[in-house]
This record gives C-alpha cells, structure tokens and sequence, in this order.
C-alpha cells in the first residue's frame, strides 16, 4: 500500500473524516533522512545534512522556524533577529557545542575539596582575593552573549545552542571561584570595578572582540598558568578546568571573527575600533589589564606567583607576572593572526607591543 | 638584467618599528594588602562532604548564604564580597532586577547542582541505534512532534538567555540555576531535531506561534516564568510523561524521559518562584491572573490553528483514528492536569474555574 492509499484509508476510518494530513501527503521540508550515528555519537555535525544542513547567508525568517521545517503562511513574525549568517556564524559552533556538552563538569564533585591543605595564611589571603576577583567577572561573560541570543535567527540555532554553553560554563566558573575562596576558612575579601563594562558591547562582532579575542582570551592565558599560581593540586585542577571551557568561548569567537572578516572585509576597520576600545587606545582604561588583573589582584597574584610576601618573594613574583602578561598578549597576538588581523601587530599601543614575541617566520 | 622589483618593494614598506622593551629596571610597587584586610566574614571550614560534594547550599555558609529582599550594588560584586569603594566600582551595570522578589526562588541552588548531576549527552546518551524503520505516518507524526518542541524550546532558550543581564549579581544562585535551564533547553532543541532526523523522516512543519510572541512579549521576568515554566513546561512535561506511548523505541522513550526529568527541576524552580512572589505581596497573584490569562488565550491560538500537530498526535497515539483521537483526549486531560497541580503548588489555587473558555475548549475538544 502507497502512503496515498494509507492516508485514504484513514481519512475513511471512524473519526477520520476531518483529517486533513496534507503535511504528510506533500510535505514542505525534505525528508527520507536516516543519519547514524558516528564515532562521537549522534552529533549536530552529523544532522547538518541536505537542506537541514547549510545554513544560508541570509534569511528573512523571524518567526522562529527552525532551519529546514516547513514554513506557514500565517506563521507570527517576532522582528528580532539578525538577517544576516555572518552577523553570529562561527563554523566551529556545532563541534563546540558538542564538547562543551561532553566536557561538562561539576564544581561539586570533580574537584577533590577534601585535598585541600593548609596553605601559609598570606598564600591563602592572596588566593581567595583571586577568587574574589574571578567571582566577580566570570558571570559577566555569560551575561554578555545571552544579551545578543534572543536576535540569532533560529536558522543559525547552533550559535545560539553554543552561547546556551558558554552561559553554563560560566555559571560553573562564578562558582567554582566562589567555592575555592570560601573553602579555606578566609571567604571573599576585596571587590573591584569588575567587568560591566563587557555588557556595552552593542553588536554580536562587538562582543567577539572584546569578550572572545581580549576578555576570555585573557583569562584562558590566566588560566593556563595555573601551574605557577597554584599552590596545591586542588587549585590546579580547577585552573586546568576552567581553561579547557575558556578554550571553547574562545575558539568559538576567534572562527566568528574569521568567518565575519572572510565574508564582509569591508568591516575590518569597524573590528579595529573594538579593540581599539579594548586595548585603551581610545582615552578609556585599557580594559584588558582590568579584566585579569590591576590593582588588589595584581598583588594577590604576585603573591601567589612568588610564593609570599617578603621582598625576594615579591620580585620574584612580579617577574613571573611580568611572563603571565607576556603570555596573554602574545596569545592575544596569536588570535588576531588567526583571523587575519595580523597587520594589528604595528597597530598595538608601544606598552602592549613591548611584550609581543617577533613574528615567527 | 637584475630584478629590481622585490627591492623596490622592499624600500616601499616601512621600516618595522623597533619592540619597545619590558622596563628592565622594573620595581615591584609597595606592599599594600589593604585588600586582605576586608572586614567579611570567615567561613566554617566545609566537613563531612557527603555523596552531592561540596555544593552551593554547603558552600555559602552564615551570611554568604543570606540573600538581601534588596540588592544594593549596581555593578557586579559579589555577595559576600567588601565592595568596592563608590569612585572604583566602575560602570553601574544594566541590571533592571534589584528585588529579591522577582526572581527568587528557595530551591535555586539545590535545582543548580541537582541539573548538573543529572546532565546528559543527547549525541552518546541516547541509544539512536534502537530506532526501527516505521510506518511513514507514522513516523511522520513523532517527527511533527518532535519539532514542535524543538522549536518550543529554542524560543523558551532565546528569551531565558536575554534575561539573565536583567538580574543582578546578588542573586547568584538564580543567575546559576537559570544557567542549567538554558543549557538543558538547548539540549531539548537539539535532541528532538535530531530524533526528527535519524529515521528516513524529516522535520515536520513550524507552529502558528502566538506562544513564541507571547514569550518573547514578557515585560517581567516572573511573567515569562509564568509562560515558560509553568504553562508551557507543565504541557511540555505532561507530554513527556507520555512518552512510553508515544515513542516507538528506546531511544524515543529515553529522549521523552531525560528531557521529563529537565523538566520537573524547571517546574520546581517556577513554582516555587511564583509562591515567593505571591507571598511577598498579595496583590501579586492578580498579576499571575493577568499572565496566566494571557498565556492561556495564546497557547489556546497555536493549539487550535496547529493542525499538523493534532493530527500527529492522533497518529502517533492509536491504532485506529478513533483511539487516536480518545487517547490524544486523555492527553490534553493529563497535561491540563499537570497544569493545574503545578499552580496550586505554586499556590496559585482553583484555576481550574476560571480558566480561559478558548483554553478550556481546545483541551476538552482538542
């Protein structure tokens, strides 16, 4: 029996005289998909096939279809959303969804709190100030992408499941932070100007050059010198933690600065302004210094990285932050070759440029 | 002839300006620690961590753990945190929710770490093998549904994700529980599209979309709770509870009962917010009226105009068009039920009579 026939006799049945069933008779969207899954399971990669796969470079659709459903002519228009993919894409969003999906973990009990030791009070007093610190802006940086989710169309729904990730991560960031600092018996101590001003970004490209490329790039090249910051395995793991999610957000916006750039050149020196902005080269504050450190976290940190307060201790320690620094913004100088911003190199302000690392050919 | 060309391209372009140097002289400035001498409070050193580890509710001990009716900061410190002095707090921020009120809700931190206890991986966890060929309307039927709530819960995501630079910073354990609600309704969105995928179907067709406006439209956070967690999500859950009749495989049973299980923790956090905000004020429980009448009229508009999405019900739920149409019945009577259990938990009691007539109609006679 055809699927016509099948359909005829259940219009026939009892009941079934007001059945309609044309969306099965002649369906809109395409169908006959059988997609398996492959050896990282069922992925977006995987269902991105076809006409559900591809999303186009513009769409008129604001009523929230999801990409490759069938549209209806008395469907309601919500007006939010970006018409253009570029606006949002970065085509590493479904891969990193799915990690961020499959690298989840819990403050509560993958961390071994119990393991924690002593520390010299100094030490301690310096890592919850830390904490206090990223307590304060890691929040922030999930605040600032779900600002812009509401506009991504639902035909670029894999940014929007990405940014669902990076605001979870975050959540997780703000309370492992919170956690450590009051774990120890010293609990929060000094809080600074923090990171709001990451929410006036007006624009997704806005957001990914001050949160990706400059905040959370900061903060990952933080991250990853938790080695020499730590004092115990337990804080360790939370750095390596933290890092390998900073790793994703930044991944995610260093491909939507590339995509963006690939597809509308046109708005390079727009892109410039943001970092302009970010790297205090417009009359503000260099933002990137604030967001990892200045002031009260610069001294904790050096603390930290000296291993105590007294005066050899203290050199030493600001030398090592001297290499922390060196490090955030030759990675910093990484990314933007990455997206094909390499010639910013001779546009760095000379206090930024002194640390960058020669070009390496 | 020698090539001159590379060389006069060459004394083109300037010369590269030399790296300015790390002050080599550089003197570390004085100890100052003034930020070690923070008058806040010395936490109890966390004992006896149980199975759940060391959680929020543990961690945020005496006044950490006490949330002001009032928050007074506009910016992003920390509660528990000294603030900074007035002239080094930096830009005041956007925040609009500054009253523990609307958006409080008790179990925020226990939803928090219990979402992530319970997280799951629709791409691994889910066993996609299991899915055996179906019947084309069939298949086409949990395929009509599967979209409806994978654009359903793409909008309810959307919007859940612009309110979170609405609430400040003192109400962190409602900033973090609203965290795993994206995250899971992401997981929603994704799983049930790729469910719609996986068995020689396709996506099926969009929804009318009164709803999807109707969210997007709130003008307060508790309103959107209102639609989201507690209209929606008690439709949502009562049709994953019936998710052993629906689904024609593990891998649809698992989908139905993971995302059911999301669903609940949404559900407690809705209603014990709306309990919370109707205890703080009485007058607060016409507001819920006003939305619960608003979400009725609109969610009653895309069940009736929805045809595709009745008749996939029909379809997926009988052997015969009859059955369908008496099992898709008691359907509506279960998820109406879930409904009113969930907003007299919320204390939100008797709704059941004055319930929207379009509302009522389109469940009695669906």
């Amino acid at each position: 029996m055809t699927k016509a026939d099948i359909l005829q006799e259940l219009r026939k049945e009892p009941g079934g005289e007001d059945l309609d069933l044309s969306w099965i008779e002649q369906p809109a969207a395409e169908r006959g998909l059988r997609v398996v899954p492959g050896k990282r399971g069922l992925t977006l990669e995987e269902i991105s096939v076809g006409s559900y796969g591809n999303p186009p470079d513009m769409t008129t659709n604001q009523s929230g279809r999801m990409r490759g459903s069938a549209p209806r002519a008395d469907a309601q228009n919500i007006g939010a959303h970006w018409y253009s993919k570029s606006e949002s894409w970065s085509d590493s969003a479904m891969m990193l969804y799915e990690e961020g999906l499959q690298r989840q973990w819990s403050s509560a009990t993958d961390i071994p709190w119990g393991d924690l030791p002593e520390l010299d009070e100094d030490l301690e007093l310096a890592m919850s100030q830390l904490c206090t610190f990223l307590t304060q802006v890691e929040f922030i940086a999930g605040d600032v992408p779900g600002k812009f989710a509401p506009a991504i169309a639902a035909e670029y729904f894999e940014v929007g499941l990405f940014l669902a990730t990076q605001i979870m991560d975050e959540g997780r960031h703000l309370d492992v932070f919170r956690k450590r600092a009051l774990a120890n018996g010293i609990g929060l101590l000094q809080a600074g100007p923090g990171a709001v001003g990451l929410l006036t970004a007006q624009s997704f490209i806005d957001m990914t050059a001050s949160l990706h490329l400059v905040g959370e790039g900061f903060v990952q090249s933080l991250f990853r010198m938790g080695e020499l910051i730590a004092h115990s395995e337990v804080d360790k793991r939370i750095f390596r933690l933290a890092a390998q999610d900073e790793s994703r957000h930044v991944a995610f916006g260093v491909m939507h600065m590339k995509h963006l750039l690939e597809t509308e050149p046109e708005r390079r020196e727009e892109v410039h302004t943001y970092l302009d902005r970010m790297e205090g080269q417009v009359g503000s504050t260099p933002n990137q210094a604030g967001l990892t450190g200045g002031g009260d976290t610069t001294e904790a940190l050096a603390i930290l990285l000296g291993g105590g307060k007294s005066e050899a201790q203290l050199n030493d320690g600001y030398q090592k932050l001297l290499a922390v620094r060196r490090r955030q913004f030759n990675e910093y100088m990484h990314r933007l070759d990455v997206v094909g911003l390499g010639d910013r190199r001779e546009r760095l302000p000379e206090r930024v440029r002194a640390f960058i690392d020669p070009p390496r050919n | 002839m020698p090539d001159t060309t590379t060389d006069e391209k060459q004394d083109e372009q300037p010369e590269t300006p030399p790296r300015p140097q790390v002050p080599s002289g550089f003197q570390p400035p004085p100890l100052d620690m003034g930020w070690a001498k923070a008058p806040t409070e010395r936490p109890p050193l966390p004992k006896d961590l149980g199975p759940e580890g060391f959680t929020l509710r543990l961690a945020d001990a005496g006044s950490y753990g006490w949330a002001p009716d009032h928050w007074p900061y506009q910016n992003d410190t920390p509660r528990g945190a000294w603030p900074a002095p007035e002239d080094r707090r930096g830009l005041l921020a956007p925040y609009t929710i500054y009253e523990k009120h609307e958006v409080w809700a008790e179990n925020a931190a226990d939803l928090y770490e219990l979402a992530i206890r319970e997280r799951w991986v629709p791409a691994t966890d889910v066993s996609w093998g299991s899915i055996e060929p179906l019947a084309d309307h069939v298949e086409a039927a949990l395929d009509q549904i599967c979209t409806n709530i994978s654009e359903q819960q793409y909008n309810s995501n959307q919007v859940l994700m612009g309110w979170l630079k609405e609430i400040s910073y003192g109400y962190h354990e409602v900033k973090l529980y609203l965290a795993t609600q994206t995250f899971d309704q992401a997981r929603h969105c994704e799983a049930f599209r790729k469910r719609a995928l996986s068995n020689g179907g396709g996506l099926g067709v969009q929804q009318p979309g009164f709803m999807h406006r109707t969210v997007y439209a709130a003008f307060k956070f508790s309103e959107y709770v209102s639609y989201v967690n507690i209209l929606r999500g008690s439709f949502l859950l009562g049709l994953c509870e019936w998710g052993d009749r629906l689904g024609r495989s593990q891998a649809d049973r698992q989908l139905f009962e993971n995302t059911a299980n999301d669903l609940r923790r949404h559900l407690a956090y809705g209603v014990d917010h709306l309990k919370h905000y109707i205890r703080h004020d009485p007058v607060n429980r016409a507001r819920v009226d006003v939305w619960l009448n608003r979400g009725e009229a609109m969610y009653a508009a895309d069940l009736r105009r929805d045809k595709p999405f009745r008749e996939a019900f029909i379809l997926a739920l009988g052997d015969t068009v009859q059955q369908g149409k008496e099992r898709f019945a008691e359907l509506r009577k279960h998820q109406l039920d879930r409904y009113l259990q969930t907003l007299e938990a919320a204390s939100v009691y008797n709704r059941a009579e004055t319930l929207i007539p379009a509302f009522k109609d389109v469940i009695e006679n669906p």
